[in-house]
C-alpha cells in the first residue's frame, strides 16, 4: 500500500559507528511521537533539521539524532523521519522493533526506492542507479552508478529515440500521404539514420564488458605450471599471504580467489592448481577447475620461471590458451637471472616481476589495469554496468539489425515501420518510457532495503 | 410526438445513425435543416483515401450504409499504397456528389421506423440527468429516449473568403444558430474550429491538352463485402502544379489572406492546410500538386484538390489563372473558409455518450473530427450504443485492436487535441491487422451480436470464412523437390529446401505469389481472387502478426483492468497533481485507457495499478 509507513535500518548491518533508521510515509510524525522527544514537539520541528533526544523502547532509552524531511521535498517524495543512533546490531532493531510496535511495517527490498520512483523522484534507469550504489563496494563503480543516476544512459538513448522517431515520421508521412511519391529517398534517408543508430548502440555495447568488470570485478586467472610462484604472485598482489606458499609442488590443490583494489577497481584473483601430469586425483580434480577458470577470465596471467627454461608443461598451458587474446605473461623469479627462451610468449603482453621480492608488482598492477580497461572509464562517459541495461542495448542492436537487413529486402514500408518502432520500444524499457508492468516489478525485487 | 431516438443532422455521422438505430428496429426521427443536404459531400467528390478506405470498410462490415452506396455512387477509383504494404493500401473512390445525395436520401426515405423532418434544433431537453427530448426552433417538441447530435460543422458556422464574412452553413446552406447554448447549458466546452474547401471551376473552361491524366484502376477490392458489380471507371481526373507566379500571388497579398490578418481563429488541421499555408509553411518547394476532380456526371463543376483558401475572390481569379491548363478557368463556386462549433470530445465516454446526461450521444464533425469517414464511423457507433441505451445492455465500444473505428474513437475521448482529426494509418499501432481487406472478418459477428448485420450480409460472411478455411487446406498440403512448386522456385532463382514445403510456407517468400500458385493448383480457381488474396497477405505477414498478437495480448492486460468513472483522482496520494487533473477530466474506463492521457506518466499508472490493488484487497 502506497500510503503505509514503512521503516529499515539503512546503514550496513553491525558496521560503523552510527546506525541510521528510516522511515517513510503518511504517519511517521505519530509514530516518532511515540518514541521520540525532544525539546520541541515532534509535531513543530523544523523540516531538515537535526534534533537531539531521546528514543524510548521497552528495552533501552537512547540519545539519539532526528531530522525530518517534509513531502514532497524527501527521498521518496513522502514524509521522512530519520534517527541516528549509535552503532550496533542489537540497538539498531531495537529501534526498529519499537517503530514497528508504533504502527510502522519492515519496508520490503527497495520499497524506499520504489516510491521515489512512483512519486516521479526518480526515472526507472536513476532507481537502478541507487541499487547499484548501494551495492558498489570500489569507487569506480559508483562512478559508473553515479553517471546512470545523472540520467546519462537515458539522455543517450532518447537520443536514440529521437532519431527513430524520424524515421518512423519519414515513413508515415510516405504511407499517409502517397500521392506525393516519396518513396526512394525515403529509404536512403532511414538507410542512413538506421546505420547511425546502429554505431552508438555497438559504442554502448562495448563499454558493457567494462561496466560489468567494475560492477562485478575483473577476474585475472593466474595459470602456470606447479612451482613458478603462483602463490607468491597471488600475495604479491593482495600484499598478505593468503595461498599457501612451500617449495614443494603441487601445494595448491583448489583454486582460491581473493580481491585487491587498483584505481578503484576490484579485481578478483584466482589462484588455481598448476598444470602438470599428476596421477593424484584431488590435483587432477584442480586442473580440470584451472581449465575452466580459463574461460571466465578476464585476463589471464600466464607465470613462468624466468630461472629455468621452458618445460613440457609450460609448452601444453601455451597450447592450452594459445586462441586466447586476454593473457599477460608474467616472467617471474628475475631475481634468480633469466634463461628461459622468450619465443614461447612471442606476440604476447610480457611483465618481468620477482614475487617473492616484490620487485615490478605495482608496474604489473598498472599493466593489468590498462588491459582490461583499454583506458575506456575516462573516454566513455556511460558506461553500462547493469544487466539489464546491458541486455536491452543489445536486444536494441540485434533489432537494428534486423531492421536494416529488412530494409535491404526491399520489404514493404508497413512491415519495415514496425521493425523500427520495435527497436523504439525495446530501448523505452531503458527509460520506462514503455509500459511493462514485470520491467518494474522485476527491479524492485533485487532493491536492497532502505535506500 | 414520442420517438425512441432523435438524430440532429443528417451528414454522414447522421445517416449511419439513423439507419442504424431504425434498422434496428427503433422507431427514429431524423432531423435535417434541409433535405436537400441529406448525406451532401460539401468538400472533395471522393470518398476514401489512406486509413479513411480502411474505414468505410469497417462502417460496412457493422452493417452501415456508406460502404455500399460508395460503391453505388463512384465514377472512378484507385487502389493507394499499392506497393507499400497490405497493411496501408486503401481505396480511394471518385463519387458522383449528386447522386451520393439523391440515392442516400432515397434509401432513408423507404427505412422502416424512420421519419425524416426539416427543422431547426433549438433544445435538448434533459430531466433528471436523461435525454428526454428535443426542441425544435419552431417550438415542437419531440419526446425521445436517446438523441444523437450529428451537427457537423453547421454550429454557429461562418463562410469566409477574404474580409467577405458571412454567417453560413458550408454551400449556400443555411447554419444552425441556435443548438450551441443548449449545449453549453449541458456543460459542454465548445471549441472553434476551422476548415475550407476549394473553387469549383467549368469543366469546359479547362485545356487539358498538356496535363497528366490519372485514370482509375480496374479489378480492385469494393468497399463494401455486399456490392456485386464492381463499379467502373467512367471518368479522369488530371494532375496539375503551382507555380511561382501563383507563390508569388499568394505572398503578395498575405496582407488580405484572413488566415494571416487575424481574421480567423479557428484552430485549422495541419495536414489538410490551405495553399496559402502550404506555401509559407514550405518555403523551399517551389510547386504543389493540385488534382483536377469532377464532382459528379451530371454536372461540368470540376473541384481543384489542394487549392483550398481563404483568399479575396479577385486574388482566388488570379491564383486559378496563373495554373497551367487554367489560364483560362471559369470559377463557378469561389473557395472558402469555414469556422465552425465544435465540443470538447474527451467529455465524451468510448461509447460516444455524453458524460454528463445519459442518452446524450455525439458523432462526426461536431465531436472536433475531418472527414466523410470519421464521421459515419462515429455515427453508426452512436447508432448502435443509442440503442444498447435504451435496452440497458452493454454498449459497443471497439477496441484499438479491432478497427480504426476504435482507434478513432479512443483517441478523440481520449486525447484533448486543438486541430481537427483526421484518420492516419500512423494513428493505429496495431494496423497490420487492421486492413481494408479484412475488415469484414474483423467486424461482422460484433456488427451481428449488435444487431445491424442482416442475414444476406451474415451469410456472405461464413461462406467467405469457409472459403479461407478451404483455400487454406489446398495450401497447406506438402511439396516435395519433385513438385511444380519446386520448379517455380528454380525458375525464380529461390532455393527450394531439400525437405520440402508446404504452398503456405512458399506464399511466406517475397518472390512467391499467389498467382504462381493459380498455375499449378487448378482448385483454386473455384474461389473468389480476393480471398486468395486474403490467404495470401495472411501468409506473407505471419511473422509479423503474431508477433503484433504477442502486443496486443500484453497490451490487453491493462484494457482489462477497469476503472470506475466515479473514481475521484485527487484522493490517491502519490499522482501527480497533473496527472490528477487529467484523470479526473477524462475518467477513463480502463488501465489502458489512463496510459494513453497525455500528462499521465509510466510512474502514474504504476502508482495507479498499486491504489487498484489496495482496493481489491481492502474489498
Amino acid at each position: 500500500m502506497v500510503n503505509n509507513t514503512i521503516c529499515a535500518i539503512s546503514t550496513p548491518i553491525g558496521v560503523g559507528g552510527i546506525s541510521i533508521i528510516r522511515m517513510s510515509g503518511n504517519n511517521v510524525r505519530d509514530i516518532a511521537n511515540k518514541v521520540f522527544s525532544c525539546s520541541v514537539s515532534v509535531y513543530d520541528v523544523e523540516p531538515r533539521k537535526l534534533y537531539l533526544g531521546t528514543l524510548t523502547t521497552s528495552a533501552f532509552k537512547e540519545k539519539c539524532m532526528m531530522v525530518y524531511f517534509k513531502s514532497p521535498a524527501s527521498y521518496t517524495g513522502e514524509d521522512m523521519i530519520e534517527f541516528q543512533c549509535h552503532g550496533g546490531v542489537k540497538l539498531a532493531y531495537g529501534v526498529l522493533e519499537e517503530l514497528v510496535n508504533s504502527g510502522a511495517r519492515i519496508a520490503e527490498g527497495g520499497e524506499f526506492t520504489k516510491r521515489a520512483f512512483i512519486n516521479g523522484k526518480l526515472s526507472l534507469d536513476e532507481a537502478e542507479g541507487v541499487i547499484d550504489i548501494i551495492n558498489s563496494e570500489s569507487d569506480s563503480e559508483i562512478r559508473a552508478g553515479y553517471s546512470l543516476m545523472q540520467g546519462g544512459l537515458k539522455s543517450g538513448v532518447i537520443e536514440l529515440q529521437g532519431k527513430l522517431t524520424d524515421c518512423l515520421a519519414k515513413l508515415e508521412v510516405n504511407m499517409d500521404y502517397p500521392e506525393e511519391d516519396l518513396e526512394l529517398e525515403t529509404k536512403q534517408d532511414v538507410c542512413r539514420e538506421l546505420s547511425e543508430v546502429k554505431d552508438r548502440l555497438v559504442s554502448l555495447n562495448s563499454t558493457s564488458k567494462t561496466g560489468m568488470c567494475i560492477k562485478n570485478g575483473t577476474k585475472l586467472v593466474i595459470l602456470g605450471k606447479t612451482n613458478v610462484g603462483k602463490s607468491s604472485l597471488m600475495n604479491a598482489l593482495l600484499n598478505y599471504d593468503r595461498a599457501i606458499v612451500t617449495d614443494i609442488q603441487g601445494t595448491t590443490r583448489d583454486t582460491l580467489e581473493e580481491t585487491y583494489e587498483y584505481k578503484g577497481i576490484k579485481f578478483s584473483v584466482v589462484d588455481t592448481a598448476g598444470i602438470r601430469n599428476s596421477s593424484d586425483i584431488v590435483e587432477n580434480i584442480g586442473i580440470e577447475k584451472s581449465k575452466k577458470a580459463i574461460n571466465i577470465a578476464d585476463l589471464i596471467l600466464f607465470v613462468l620461471d624466468g630461472s629455468s627454461n621452458i618445460s613440457v608443461e609450460d609448452r601444453e598451458i601455451a597450447d592450452l590458451i594459445k586462441d586466447k587474446s586476454n593473457v599477460l605473461v608474467i616472467v617471474n623469479k628475475t631475481d634468480k637471472g633469466v634463461v628461459l627462451d622468450r619465443s614461447i610468449f612471442e606476440g604476447r603482453d610480457v611483465v618481468e616481476i620477482s614475487a617473492k621480492n616484490g620487485i615490478n608488482i605495482d608496474t604489473l598492477k598498472e599493466r593489468i589495469y590498462n588491459l582490461v580497461f583499454d583506458n575506456n572509464i575516462t573516454s566513455q562517459s556511460v558506461i553500462l554496468t547493469n544487466i539489464r541495461h546491458i541486455k536491452i542495448i543489445q536486444e536494441a542492436l540485434d533489432l537494428t539489425n534486423n531492421a536494416i537487413s529488412v530494409l535491404n529486402s526491399g520489404v514493404n514500408l508497413d512491415l519495415l515501420s514496425i521493425d523500427i518502432k520495435n527497436i523504439w520500444l525495446k530501448l523505452g524499457e531503458i527509460t520506462g518510457e514503455s509500459e511493462v508492468e514485470e520491467i518494474i516489478n522485476t527491479i524492485f525485487a533485487k532493491f536492497c532495503v532502505g535506500k | 410526438m414520442d420517438y425512441d431516438v432523435v438524430v440532429i443532422g443528417s451528414g454522414h455521422a447522421g445517416v449511419e445513425a439513423c439507419h442504424a438505430t431504425a434498422k434496428m428496429g427503433y422507431k427514429t426521427l431524423l432531423l435535417t435543416l434541409n433535405l436537400d443536404s441529406i448525406a451532401f459531400l460539401a468538400c472533395n467528390p471522393s470518398i476514401g483515401g489512406t486509413a479513411k478506405g480502411q474505414l468505410v470498410s469497417e462502417i460496412d462490415a457493422l452493417g452501415g450504409l456508406m460502404g455500399i452506396m460508395a460503391d453505388r455512387n463512384t465514377i472512378q477509383r484507385r487502389m493507394l499504397n499499392g506497393s507499400k504494404g497490405a497493411a496501408v493500401q486503401s481505396l480511394r473512390a471518385q463519387i458522383d456528389k449528386v447522386t451520393y445525395h439523391t440515392t442516400m436520401k432515397e434509401v432513408l426515405e423507404n427505412l422502416p421506423n424512420l421519419d425524416i423532418v426539416q427543422a431547426e434544433a433549438s433544445e435538448i431537453i434533459v430531466e433528471d440527468g436523461k435525454v428526454a427530448g428535443v426542441l425544435t426552433a419552431q417550438r415542437i417538441r419531440y419526446n425521445c429516449k436517446a438523441c444523437i447530435v450529428a451537427t457537423g460543422v453547421y454550429l454557429n458556422s461562418k463562410i469566409i473568403i477574404g474580409d467577405y464574412i458571412k454567417d453560413s452553413g458550408p454551400n449556400g446552406f443555411s447554419n444552425a444558430s441556435l443548438l450551441t447554448k443548449s449545449l453549453i447549458d449541458l456543460g459542454f466546452k465548445i471549441k472553434r474550429y476551422k476548415t475550407g474547401t476549394p473553387v469549383r471551376v467549368h469543366s469546359d473552361s479547362i485545356d487539358y491538352s498538356n496535363l497528366e491524366v490519372q485514370k482509375g484502376e480496374d479489378n480492385i477490392q469494393n468497399f463494401s463485402y455486399m456490392t456485386k458489380t464492381p463499379p467502373s471507371n467512367v471518368i479522369n481526373c488530371y494532375l496539375t502544379y503551382t507555380n511561382s507566379r501563383t507563390h508569388e500571388l499568394i505572398l503578395n497579398n498575405l496582407d488580405k489572406a484572413p488566415m494571416y490578418t487575424g481574421l480567423i481563429t479557428g484552430e485549422g488541421p495541419r495536414y489538410c492546410p490551405s495553399i496559402e499555408t502550404k506555401v509559407v509553411r514550405f518555403a523551399d518547394k517551389d510547386r504543389h500538386q493540385l488534382f483536377l476532380e469532377p464532382e459528379a456526371m451530371s454536372t461540368k463543376e470540376i473541384y481543384i484538390q489542394g487549392f483550398s483558401t481563404s483568399m479575396p475572390s479577385d486574388i482566388q481569379r488570379d491564383m486559378v489563372h496563373s495554373l497551367e491548363g487554367l489560364e483560362n478557368a471559369h470559377i463557378m463556386r469561389d473557395a472558402y473558409a469555414i469556422e465552425y462549433d465544435a465540443i470538447e470530445s474527451t467529455q465524451l465516454y468510448p461509447t460516444l455518450e455524453y458524460k454528463n446526461v445519459s442518452g446524450l450521444f455525439m458523432a462526426g464533425q461536431v465531436n472536433g473530427t475531418s472527414g466523410y469517414e470519421e464521421a459515419g464511423a462515429q455515427g453508426i457507433v452512436a447508432g448502435i450504443n443509442a440503442v444498447k441505451y435504451i435496452e440497458g445492455n452493454d454498449m459497443l465500444v471497439l477496441g484499438r485492436d479491432t478497427s480504426y473505428i476504435g482507434v478513432l474513437i479512443d483517441d478523440l475521448v481520449t486525447k484533448e487535441s486543438s486541430e481537427p482529426y483526421r484518420m492516419m494509418t500512423s494513428r493505429a499501432e496495431y494496423r497490420l491487422h487492421l486492413r481494408q481487406d479484412n475488415a469484414d472478418l474483423r467486424l461482422t459477428e460484433i456488427g451481428r451480436e449488435f444487431g445491424l448485420v442482416d442475414d444476406d450480409r451474415y451469410s456472405a460472411y461464413l461462406k467467405r470464412l469457409d472459403n479461407l478455411a478451404k483455400i487454406s487446406d489446398i495450401l497447406n498440403a506438402r511439396c516435395g523437390i519433385k513438385s511444380d512448386l519446386a520448379k517455380i522456385f528454380a525458375e525464380k532463382n529461390e532455393a527450394f529446401p531439400s525437405s520440402g514445403l508446404s504452398y503456405a510456407e512458399a506464399l511466406r517468400r517475397p518472390c512467391i505469389t499467389i498467382d504462381d500458385l493459380l498455375t499449378i493448383l487448378p482448385l483454386l480457381n473455384d474461389y473468389p481472387y480476393q480471398d486468395l488474396k486474403e490467404i495470401e497477405i495472411q501468409e506473407k505477414y505471419s511473422g509479423y502478426l503474431s508477433r503484433q498478437d504477442i502486443q496486443i495480448s500484453q497490451a490487453k492486460k491493462s484494457e482489462n483492468v477497469k476503472l470506475d468513472p466515479d473514481m475521484d483522482y485527487s484522493q490517491i496520494k502519490g499522482l501527480r497533481i497533473e496527472a490528477q487533473q487529467k484523470l479526473n477530466k477524462i475518467k477513463p474506463l480502463n488501465l489502458g485507457q489512463a496510459s494513453r492521457i497525455s500528462g499521465v506518466s509510466p510512474a502514474d499508472i504504476a502508482v495507479l495499478t498499486v491504489f487498484i490493488k489496495t482496493l481489491k484487497t481492502a474489498k
